[in-house]
Formats: structure tokens, C-alpha cells, sequence
């Protein structure tokens, strides 16, 4: 089963889903696209766990390490 | 609000599945700051995905991490518009009040700055007390109260 989503850079940064996909490498295999307005993450060959699961926690894992960027670049800057 | 194809309206207007449930968010009301506050919060009771349906508009789907009724997912996207406002309000706060936080922090270093170290203030008692002598300890007897004499009449 394949899944691909699309990560839009206004909403997540490209670093995070870079860094979610080296986090899932174990799990799936994940190729990441990134294109002018997205990136677009295929999922395939997820072991041992429901695909559509492995795809939902990493979404989440994606908008974690976003978050957790975003406010330490703010953090950062602010310094 | 259109609801899409195996999808029904929720009692909050949302766009409700099976397992998930979705809105629109129009960005120049809720800030993405805010929105990403209310999600952090989200992540862990479910899985959250943004999108952008159009240039102004966030689209958010909540799904369930496991199976539940419709009652809960209106439940959880009515907790999630709560939050989402309460974001918003601590971010305007925060916003209003940056300027009046700078300056009470700004006069609190000042002061902390200005202010003496215990060692200067044990420093500044110490050389008082060696350089006053009130009860002039420090004179001695013979030239305070003049010579001592041999005379027997003032034994």
C-alpha cells in the first residue's frame, strides 16, 4: 500500500519532514519530493504496523518537529 | 461549508468521517502562531494534519487515534476551536503587553546592576569601624589624662 502526502511550506518546514522521515526510516520506506510549494512524501513497504497509522503518526511527527523548530528559531532570534 | 462525498455535517458544522473530522480556518482571524499553539496541545490526544485549501485558509483534519462515535469526534473538534481561541486571546495579550514586560525587565538588570555586592558592603562597614574611634580606645592613658606622678599625697 502507498500513501503520499503533501507537506505545504507554509505550513511545515521542509527540515521537519526531512528529519520525520529519517525518525520513520525503520518503520516505512519514505521518499521525500520537495517541490516549490510542497513536499510530497510517499510512504511504501510499512512493516509490521497498519499503513494508514504509520502515515497518521507521521504527519503528527511532522508537525512536532515544526512547532518545536519554529518556537526555538523565535527563541533564537529573540536572544 | 460543502460537505464532501462519505462525509456528513457535524452538530458544530464540521465536515465529519468515520474516524476524523475536518475545518476550514481562515488564517487573518486565527493567526498561525495560535494554530500551531492549539495542534502541539492536539498531538497527543490525536493525529493532526494541516493543508492549505487556499492562500488565506488552513484547512485542519483531527482523526482519532482509535475507534470512536461522531458525538466524539464533534467533542474533540469543539475542544480544538476552544483552544484555538484561547491561543489567539494569549497571543494578543502577549503582544500588547511586550513593551510594559520590556521595561519592567530592563529597570530590573538596571537595578541589579547598580545595586552593591555583599562583599562592598562588609568592605565599607569594616574600614568605618577602623577609622572612627568615639570612645578614642585607640589614645593612649598618659595623653588623655597627662603623666602619671610619684607623689605619695595622691596615692
Amino acid at each position: 500500500m502507498l500513501e503520499r502526502i503533501t507537506f505545504d511550506r507554509s505550513l511545515y518546514l521542509p527540515e521537519a519532514v526531512e528529519a520525520a522521515a529519517e525518525a520513520y526510516a525503520g518503520h516505512a520506506q519514505i521518499e521525500l519530493v520537495a517541490g516549490a510549494d510542497a513536499v510530497v512524501a510517499t510512504i511504501r513497504d510499512v512493516r509490521e504496523h497498519d499503513p494508514q497509522l504509520v502515515a497518521h503518526a507521521f504527519c503528527n511527527h511532522v508537525l512536532h518537529e515544526t512547532i518545536a523548530r519554529q518556537r526555538q528559531t523565535a527563541l533564537d532570534e529573540a536572544v | 461549508m460543502a460537505v464532501q462525498e462519505g462525509t456528513q455535517e457535524s452538530r458544530l458544522g464540521f465536515t465529519q468521517g468515520t474516524d476524523h473530522i475536518s475545518f476550514d480556518i481562515d488564517e487573518t482571524v486565527y493567526p498561525l502562531e495560535a494554530l500551531y499553539g492549539a495542534s502541539y496541545l492536539f498531538l497527543d490526544k490525536c493525529f493532526v494534519f494541516l493543508s492549505r485549501p487556499s492562500p488565506q485558509a488552513v484547512s485542519v483534519r483531527l482523526t482519532l487515534r482509535d475507534a470512536g462515535s461522531p458525538a466524539e469526534l464533534d467533542r474533540l473538534a469543539g475542544e480544538f476551536a476552544n483552544e484555538l481561541l484561547s491561543q489567539v486571546a494569549r497571543l494578543r495579550l502577549t503582544q500588547a503587553t511586550a513593551r510594559i514586560r520590556e521595561y519592567y525587565t530592563a529597570a530590573a538588570l538596571r537595578a541589579a546592576a547598580s545595586a552593591p555586592s555583599v562583599d562592598d558592603l562588609l568592605a565599607e562597614l569594616e574600614a568605618e569601624e577602623l577609622l572612627e574611634d568615639p570612645l578614642e580606645i585607640m589614645v593612649p592613658w598618659e595623653e588623655k589624662h597627662g603623666a602619671k606622678t610619684d607623689d605619695p599625697a595622691t596615692k
